[in-house]
């Protein structure tokens, strides 16, 4: 069984959203109101990244144990990243 | 014994048998004789600094010297002695507890090796680049870029190559032992109920695989600074002005995080073996089960947890607020309380036991006394307050030896215990009991002044007067520590002709799986396939398995295993029933002629070779010097070379008939070390990502741009995200066209990704050239380079790794076209689809480098 047209799908939606993040910037809204822009750009990179893990990886029909797995490394570098960002506050 | 199947590896007397093995039993004896060698090492270098603290002052060493030997002991002690030491146990003994005939993938456990091996004799030849590294074993930053570091320094950045080198042998060995232990364990062998030293290891080999990425992140960014010029820990240095940090206030912080971040999962890493060690021994001497064993085992876990959130405690004097410094105490004094549970089940097991008095047992029961003195002495420290004097004195040097050296005593203990396994021969009881004594008056001589002596400092050669006393009696202390040693190597050398025979199980309460089987076990280990099925170990017959396999795939009984611990009376079934049945199969085996797993194969080390030649080259490619330039290129091309090679070889390590595979019973072999060896590269570019982000915040996030030319716009970056979401998209597709058997259809795709991959490196250098030269531009006139400033350097080296990742990708996208053309692939996608998972990651990876690089 293959899911090419959801494959598509996904490409296409990876697409617009790529160029949706480039277009906040072209419209001035980091000028304008930069952590907005940046909250949007940011959110849209995680959907991305789970698009592509979710259909592409097809961690979606994987049992959950794999994506433990992957989002324990995750987990491990964003633990390191706030902390450490949030002991020189 | 006849050598029948031995399956194309020579005899082991003969000396090619230990270059071609891939046998795991092997490789721990490989393991165990190279570890004891850097042992002697790390040892000598300590006798040579304890002659030196005879009196104060550095009148025999000269105070570099003395600087380089206290530095590689600690670096050799910690990374080439204590954990390899127990991953060679970890290798014989962890396979026959669970029930495997080897580790999941053999060629890559023997490559761990080899890399392991030739990363030490790089540090070994470090000491003849003039001088090694010097600057302390935690490599603290700015002290170890090159600015701050005598001469040309090129034996420091070796030394930091040579760890680079280890930590790849720690990932991959950590994806084996993951891999193997979720696929590979006897049937019904549920996970709580493996023998608790390869529980412990399961433990251990989680924390490597996170905590090693991260201090794989940290040593690429150094020896970016010491190689490449970046300036993520250095301060600028302009000529004659003494160099400042405020152009970089994160740098020495940045150090700091990443590498304690690793530092103190790393002190549980070197641990827990032996806290595993101390129960096999604890419950076989005592002929007890290890009292609260589910309680044991909880407090492991919440410990190899917690031990991630604690490593800030390493950094009390540093300028961290005190908010983060009161939740790194509290997190800190807590992981001492499942450790307080541990200390109580292994003494209450030894009261409610009848104990007896073996060599093993009386090195286990010192790790443990020595054990509780390092844990209390390391609760003060863990407290703020106490730090602030604590630090940096001989309190900590005498806490951390009296913590790891008792790991390390364990595991003497569990070279006596395994000795009769490995060897078939019994040592000398009597000499064995000797050592201990010689042992642990030499310890406690050699560390114990130091708590009283704490006013010295750290790394240091002079100290007050008063305190040579204590000193002496350390430096005494010391060699006799050291003489106990040749006591331990002449009695396991001798015994080795001169011990008395064993049979399987030489101790008699000993009843985990390895004491089941014959002593050296023969190379396939068992007679059969394991099964705890009726809940004691069975071995299957080759009928028994075709009929099963052909039924119902994976239907197993209920109630569950008792692996260790137990009553004699389960150890002498299950060897007489072994030895039965090994009778039985032997005559099989001849019969049918089945095909055999290989256990041989030279590339592991030839690819080991090759990556040392390229990094002893690269140490000194910054000198410009031919012979380094030639040795990186000729490296660089015998490792690609042999890859290749390895590649092509045909190896086969078939996986398990029957098994236990909780919780990864529908994700293959493959597929689960590809994704645990994705876990531990997630964890590598997130600290990529994370350090960039800290140097960044540290520096004022919107202030940043001012680093950042006008020139560097989005444009290049959106065109490479669109080039790196189709490739992927045409990977999928190559995918479901090999489904589909479409051999036109695969080669269209796999193209299409090469296509994609090349433009998109195309269009980086393009940009990167622009960058370099940026004609005209006021603010950065002599361009916008690789060491210009912070930005340059995050951007630089951040989407560099990212492009490493990428052509590494494309030599395999080109490989498996090669492959297509011949015919591989069709009907069988698995192998494009575990490349797949490994180009969507490098492409979710850019996914964040984009925004974060080129657009905020």
């Amino acid at each position: 069984m293959s899911h090419t047209k959801l494959y598509t799908i996904v490409f296409g939606v990876l697409f617009v959203f790529a160029t949706v993040q480039a277009l906040v910037e072209t419209v001035g809204l980091l000028e304008s109101n930069y952590w907005l822009a940046f909250g949007i750009i940011m959110v849209l990179s995680v959907i991305k990244a789970l698009l592509v893990a979710g259909y592409y990886q097809h961690l979606r029909w994987e049992p959950r144990s794999v994506s433990y797995l992957a989002g324990g490394g995750l987990l491990v570098a964003l633990a390191l990243t706030a902390a450490a960002a949030y002991s020189i506050v | 014994m006849s050598h029948d199947h031995e399956h194309g590896l020579p005899p082991k007397s003969s000396v090619s048998r230990w270059f071609l093995t891939t046998n795991h039993k092997d490789i721990g004896v490989l393991y165990l004789i190279t570890a004891l060698f850097f042992l002697v090492f790390g040892g000598v270098l300590a006798l040579l600094f304890r002659l030196e603290l005879i009196s104060s002052g550095a009148d025999l060493l000269g105070s570099m010297g003395y600087n380089q030997a206290v530095s590689t002991h600690g670096l050799l002690m910690v990374f080439w002695f204590i954990s390899p030491f127990a991953f060679g146990f970890a290798n014989y003994v962890v396979p026959l507890q669970i029930g495997a005939d080897d580790l999941a993938f053999p060629r890559l456990n023997a490559l761990s090796y080899w890399l392991y091996l030739f990363s030490g004799i790089l540090m070994g030849v470090s000491f003849f680049q003039g001088t090694t590294f010097a600057g302390g074993w935690t490599m603290y930053a700015p002290l170890n870029t090159p600015a701050y570091i005598p001469g040309e320094g090129l034996g420091a950045t070796s030394v930091v190559l040579a760890l680079i080198m280890f930590t790849a042998a720690v990932t991959l060995g950590s994806v084996n032992f993951l891999t193997t232990m979720y696929r590979m364990r006897a049937e019904n062998l549920r996970m709580r109920d493996i023998p608790i030293f390869s529980l412990s290891i399961n433990l251990t080999v989680w924390m490597m695989l996170f905590a090693f990425a991260a201090l794989l992140a940290a040593l690429m960014i150094l020896a970016s600074d010491h190689i490449l010029g970046t300036t993520y820990f250095q301060y600028s240095i302009d000529g004659t002005t003494m160099p400042t940090d405020a152009d970089n206030p994160g740098a020495s912080l940045l150090w700091a995080h990443l590498f304690w971040f690793f530092g103190h999962p790393e002190v549980y890493i070197v641990f827990f073996p032996a806290l595993g060690v101390m129960a096999e021994c604890f419950q076989t001497f005592t002929g007890r089960r290890l009292v609260g064993r589910k309680w044991f085992i909880i407090s492991m876990v919440l410990v190899a947890l917690q031990s991630f959130v604690v490593w800030m405690h390493h950094m009390f004097l540093t300028g961290i607020n005190l908010p983060i410094k009161t939740i790194f105490m509290a997190t800190t004094i807590g992981i001492s309380l499942p450790f307080d549970l541990m200390v109580f089940s292994l003494i209450y097991t030894m009261a409610k036991g009848r104990v007896r008095f073996t060599t093993p047992f009386l090195f286990s029961l010192g790790a443990l006394i020595l054990f509780i003195i390092g844990g209390i002495t390391g609760v003060f420290l863990g407290a703020i307050v106490l730090d602030y004097q604590f630090r940096g004195t001989y309190w900590v040097v005498a806490h951390f030896h009296y913590v790891m050296v008792a790991g390390a005593t364990a595991l003497f203990g569990g070279l006596y215990y395994w000795y009769p396994k490995i060897t078939g021969k019994m040592y000398n009881e009597t000499l064995g009991k000797i050592q201990f004594g010689v042992y642990f008056l030499g310890f406690n001589l050699l560390y114990f002044p130091m708590f009283i002596a704490w006013e010295t400092p750290r790394r240091v050669f002079v100290y007050p007067d008063g305190l040579q006393i204590w000193h002496s009696m350390a430096t005494v202390g010391g060699f006799i520590l050291g003489a106990s040693f040749l006591l331990m190597f002449y009695n396991l050398f001798v015994s080795l002709w001169r011990g008395e025979d064993v049979g399987p199980n030489p101790w008699e309460y000993a009843t985990s799986a390895e004491w089941a089987v014959s002593s050296p076990p023969s190379l396939e280990n068992f007679p059969g396939v394991p099964s705890y099925a009726t809940g004691k170990l069975e071995f299957l017959d080759e009928e028994t398995v075709a009929e099963r396999t052909e039924s119902i795939p994976g239907a197993a009984a209920h109630g569950h295993a008792a692996t260790d611990g137990g009553t004699a009376t389960d150890g002498g079934a299950v060897t007489a029933r072994a030895a039965a049945t090994a009778t039985a199969m032997e005559s099989t085996h001849e019969v049918s002629g089945e095909e055999h797993a290989s256990h041989a194969s030279f590339w592991p080390f030839l690819v080991s070779l090759g990556g040392f030649i390229a990094f002893l080259g690269l140490s000194g490619v910054r000198t410009g010097s031919v012979f380094y330039l030639t040795m990186a290129a000729v490296g660089g091309v015998a490792t690609l070379g042999s890859l290749v090679g390895m590649t092509r070889e045909p190896f086969h390590a078939p996986e398990m008939a029957i098994a236990e595979r909780w919780p990864f019973e529908r994700v293959e072999k493959m597929k689960l070390g590809m994704w645990t060896f994705l876990a531990s590269d997630i964890v590598l570019f997130g600290a990529f990502i994370g350090s960039y982000a800290f140097i960044r915040f540290s520096y004022g996030w919107e202030a940043w741009h001012e680093l950042i030319p006008a020139a560097h716009v989005t444009f290049p970056g959106l065109v490479n995200t669109y080039l790196l979401l189709a490739s992927s998209f045409a990977v999928v597709l190559a995918m479901v066209a090999a489904e589909r058997e479409s051999k036109w259809g695969v080669l269209a795709s796999l193209g299409a990704t090469f296509a994609l991959g090349i433009g998109f490196l195309i269009n980086k250098g393009i940009e990167w050239i622009h960058l370099f030269n940026l004609h005209g531009s006021a603010a950065f006139p002599e361009g916008w380079g690789i060491t210009t400033n912070l930005a340059s350097s995050t951007f630089y080296l951040t989407t560099g790794l990212h492009a490493a990742h990428v052509i590494i990708g494309l030599v395999i996208v080109a490989y498996m076209a090669v492959r297509t053309w011949g015919g591989a692939y069709m009907g069988n996608e698995k192998p494009i689809e575990y490349f797949g998972l490994y180009w969507h990651l490098v492409d979710i990876v850019w996914l964040f480098l984009f925004p974060l690089f080129y657009i905020l």
